[in-house]
């Protein structure tokens, strides 16, 4: 606590309907009398600048040095006082407030009862006020580059659109070409499209972007540092370097898998997957034996992604266009919730591809190497259909790429049921991990149709320029702080912090201690809970300022 | 980037977003809204949370609106609509033309007198929508102000402490580097379904009557009894998937919010049987293909749109569909019927279009230039957000609208070199 505490009273009664409830005059009489209490003053529109500015003089004129603020919700006005505290030459943080406006004289329709639990609010954001911490404001140089993980489309655009913003991106890809999904598509309908014509471009502006860097048959081993400066291990070849980035992106993607048990039956030459049709397709010329009736089954495993419903569309009118003959979909709900899919589904009845619904499962059967369906068509009041067919195309799930798994546990990322990249935020940060300054773009986080991703992409894109344009990141220092004291290095903090912020660090060249890294920290106050040393200390939200609020509380209840 | 500015031409979530982020980047943004208020359609729906959250997104919108209130780059220009642009990018001129509002935003401080003494009764001419608004400002509602009615009343203006109404405003011209249409939809009019009963039966309701009775904090009761309903029916894809009505597509966001809100109707009156007709229900997407799963143990769900309803007692409700498992003409009765509307483009869209030079495209939406990139217009420096391009929900259209601030940030970024 400081010694010599001037504490400022900010009374509004929101344009005078308070004072209607309740005599202003008298609080402040009672709250004049308080010790340390330097002065008290009523507005009636604090949330107007012609007030601030008239607080903010009054703070520097009286020299205050603690601001309590009583008047509407936190949520509305908060961020406005703290700036006016700051403008006066005060720290921001030296502010505490009181509602009674929404939390008592609204809520309260008993005068007296509500004029006294104002006056509890008020004296507990006084008691709090004595406590209250500087917080100082520093800058954090980084990294200008940004890593990108994965060459599929995803990537590709967020390293483009990253060059249109003048960063400088590495763009990491296992593979020995870029392209991802684009080199085995044989067509990306409903965008009308071809994938080679696609990756044309994308790889001319790739190539005429100053600023990416691509690097091919290479892999990201590990990351070590925060936001700002991570430093990446990559492997290329034989060798391995190591190499500095402010963000990494993860647009790994996903990969296809065929599970044979759900059906009982075995691949062969004319029983095959999505991913082998594709391949098909793609092969343009070669095929030995031009199938004359095939048919798609999807819906049977318990996948609800969009990845096999749409390669079955896609495919399907692909196979119409290239081969004609007969071919039949098989599914239970048509997935069509995406941009152009139901126009999509609807060039292919117009081409012929028909659709049977099902409720129960099909029967397969391949006797003497001919392959029999027998499904109950639901359209049909349940009709028991026999399709013979030449060629069986059977669905896949999609699941995430083992290697990006493994990075995932390795970076602390999170991951979801699936073992796809868990986002920190479904609705709110879409694309942001639960580690600061890594993001994910595309399929490697969520189901995505091609739009979709791209709309990702851009998203990455900007969230990373926005982190990194200025070539450093302003940061409240400390604000949840390590006594190195009282840290016995028990590594609890470590293990809890959700967001791996926390680190170990030596002090005076022997003691290790835990560190919280001020970049990485989202301020959510756990490992202060969790501490067994109670070493660690949220500035804002400090044992003392809480047990100082209780203490006035139990005088009230 | 300083000093530049963008408009943004629509104040729904997907322009809020836009706004937002243009902001962080040091963008002077004009957010112009036609309403009184900003935050669009999705700021009336409701929270759809049984005992858990059924991850409907709405409670995303108010706080993007307190973010868009607390910034001091953006202004927002409510009751106003574009109705000339002139220059190219980087130097557009546009003119607003600006209805009166009577409140003054940068004066009223949501004090509430207005409305206290405002003497309409039962409902008062002057109000706050609803708690969390941008700005945070009282509207007068011209049907119920008595001024508007012909009285010559002025309680409010002599009242209001911070001198913020005024019944006297003036029309404005801005000056920006680039344009973000988000202009939202339209729901589909279920009036236009004559079959299916809507505005002709009044126990027959449309989600979006469902959004608006539960975002009050009411209870669903039956419109003609004011009971509750015991046996309701969803009736998907009114007004999407239909080549006929012209809307060939499907709306994206029908299936589930037909989903949550029967499970929120199961919520509310354990014993309401819930059945759903449908032709394919969409579960793509993180999450929802378990929810699905946890709605068929106690929803019904029949495949096939039915043809008509017909109200057989005020409180009775015929549903005519083919039973496909029999192939023959069913007939059952429901208590409540609601209709799962869907997305459709705004009729106005075309004047828009034709201010701003930009193109129409399938089925009422505005048209891309590029087909995989679904921001950029016809028009160097117009750009797209939301559900004006298309149907969208709500993460998405969030997600589209920072896109369309990402593609005016790296095109301004392009031309400044």
């Amino acid at each position: 606590m400081d010694k010599d505490l001037r504490l400022g009273v900010f009374l509004c009664d929101c344009g005078g309907t308070l004072s209607k409830v309740t005599d202003f005059s008298a609080i402040k009489a009672k709250l004049q009398k308080l010790s340390d209490v330097t002065y008290v003053g009523i507005s009636h529109d604090l949330c107007l600048k012609r007030a601030q500015q008239a607080m903010q003089k009054d703070i520097k004129d009286k020299g205050i040095n603690r601001v309590v603020v009583a008047a509407c919700s936190p949520e509305l006005h908060e961020k406005d006082f703290m700036n006016v505290v700051q403008s006066a030459g005060v720290n921001r943080h030296l502010l505490s407030m009181a509602n009674i406006r929404e939390q008592c004289f609204w809520a309260h329709p008993d005068k007296d009862k509500a004029a006294q639990k104002a006056m509890a609010q008020i004296g507990m954001a006084i008691n709090r006020a004595r406590f209250l911490e500087p917080v100082e404001q520093t800058q954090i140089s980084v990294t200008k580059e940004v890593l990108i993980i994965g060459g599929g489309i995803t990537g590709i655009q967020a390293a483009i659109e990253l060059s249109n913003l003048n960063l400088k991106t590495t763009l990491v890809e296992k593979e020995a070409a870029l392209g991802g999904k684009l080199n085995r598509f044989a067509n990306l309908y409903p965008v009308q499209v071809s994938p080679e014509e696609v990756l044309a471009t994308k790889l001319k502006q790739v190539a005429e972007g100053q600023n990416i860097y691509v690097l091919t048959s290479a892999e990201l081993l590990d990351v070590s540092g925060e936001v700002g400066n991570f430093s990446a291990r990559i492997k290329r070849g034989n060798g391995e370097f190591v190499r500095n980035f402010g963000a990494i992106i993860f647009a790994t993607g996903y990969t296809t898998q065929f599970s044979s048990q759900i059906y009982g039956l075995e691949l062969s030459n004319n029983i095959i997957t999505q991913s082998q049709l594709e391949e098909m397709l793609k092969s343009s010329s070669e095929v030995k034996q031009i199938p004359k009736s095939v048919c798609f089954v999807t819906d049977i495993s318990d996948e609800h992604s969009r990845v096999s419903p749409l390669s079955a569309l896609r495919n399907a009118l692909g196979i119409k266009e290239k081969f004609r003959g007969e071919v039949c979909v098989l599914c239970q709900n048509l997935k069509v919730d995406g941009a152009g899919l139901e126009k999509l589904y609807r060039d292919c009845r117009n081409k012929g591809v028909l659709f049977i619904k099902f409720d129960n499962s099909p029967r397969i059967s391949k006797q003497d190497g001919k392959i029999k369906i027998e499904v109950e068509d639901v359209l049909m009041s349940g009709e028991q259909v026999t399709l013979p067919c030449d060629l069986l195309v059977l669905e896949e799930t999609s699941v995430p790429p083992l290697d990006s798994k493994v990075l995932g546990s390795t970076l602390y990322m999170g991951l979801d049921a699936q073992g796809f990249y868990q986002e920190n935020n479904v609705h709110l940060y879409p694309t942001a991990s639960n580690r600061e300054g890594i993001f994910f773009a595309g399929n490697c986080h969520a189901d995505l149709d091609l739009m979709q991703a791209l709309t990702d992409a851009s998203n990455v894109a900007l969230s990373a320029y926005q982190l990194l344009a200025q070539g450093k990141i302003a940061v409240e220092a400390e604000k949840v702080m390590v006594d190195p004291n009282k840290c016995r290095f028990c590594l609890t903090c470590i293990r809890a912090c959700p967001h791996h912020a926390i680190q170990e660090a030596k002090v005076n060249h022997e003691k290790m201690v835990a560190q919280i890294a001020d970049l990485a920290c989202q301020g959510c106050g756990i490992c202060a809970v969790v501490c067994p040393a109670k070493a660690i200390k949220p500035k804002d939200w400090s044992d003392e300022q809480i047990l100082a609020e209780f203490e006035l509380l139990g005088e009230y209840v | 980037m300083a000093n530049e500015s963008v408009l943004v031409i629509g104040g729904g979530v997907a322009g809020v977003s836009s706004a937002l982020k243009l902001a962080e980047d040091g963008f002077q943004v004009y957010l112009v809204e036609r309403g009184p208020i900003i935050g669009g359609q999705a700021a009336l729906f409701c929270c759809k949370a049984t005992e858990k959250c059924s991850q409907c997104s709405v409670c995303l919108v108010p706080e993007k609106i307190l973010e868009v209130a607390a910034n001091p780059q953006i202004s927002v220009v409510v009751n106003s609509e574009v109705v000339g642009i002139s220059g190219g990018i980087g130097d557009f001129k546009v003119d607003l033309l600006q209805k009166p509002g009577f409140v003054d935003p940068e004066k009223c401080i949501a004090c509430g007198i207005c409305t206290e003494l405002c003497p309409s009764e039962p409902q008062k001419g002057i109000y706050l929508p609803f708690p969390e608004t941008a700005p945070r400002t009282y509207i007068i509602d011209k049907n119920q102000c008595l001024r508007f009615k012909g009285a010559e009343c002025n309680v409010c203006q002599d009242n209001c402490p911070a001198g913020a109404i005024d019944f006297e405003q003036k029309p404005k011209e801005l000056e920006v580097s680039a344009v973000i249409v988000a202009t939202g939809f339209e729901v589909f009019d279920a009036r236009e379904k004559g079959l299916l009963g809507y505005g002709r039966y009044s126990n027959v309701l449309t989600g979006l009557d469902l959004e608006r009775i539960f975002a009050t904090g009411d209870s669903v009761t039956l419109p003609s009894s004011g009971k509750c309903p015991r046996n309701i029916a969803f009736i998907q894809c009114v007004g999407s998937r239909d080549e006929y009505i012209g809307n060939g597509y499907c709306s994206q966001v029908c299936c589930k919010y037909a989903m949550r809100f029967a499970k929120l109707l199961q919520y509310q009156s354990p014993e309401a049987k819930v059945t759903i007709f449908y032709i394919d229900i969409q579960t793509a997407g993180k999450g929802f293909g378990e929810f699905y799963k946890e709605c068929k143990e106690t929803i019904r769900f029949v495949r096939g749109i039915p043809v008509e309803v017909c109200e057989l007692s005020p409180n009775e409700l015929e549903v005519k569909y083919e039973d496909l498992t029999k192939g023959k003409i069913a007939k059952e009765s429901y208590d409540l019927v609601v209709l799962s509307v869907g997305i459709a483009p705004r009729k106005d869209s075309w004047d828009l279009a034709r201010v701003l030079g930009i193109n129409l495209g399938d089925y009422g939406f505005f048209d891309t230039q590029d087909t995989l990139d679904s921001n950029r217009t016809n028009v160097n420096g117009i750009f797209l957000a939301g559900t004006c391009q298309g149907p969208r929900d709500i993460p998405e259209s969030i997600a589209h609208g920072i896109q369309a601030a990402s593609k005016v940030i790296q095109t301004l970024t392009a031309r400044a070199i």
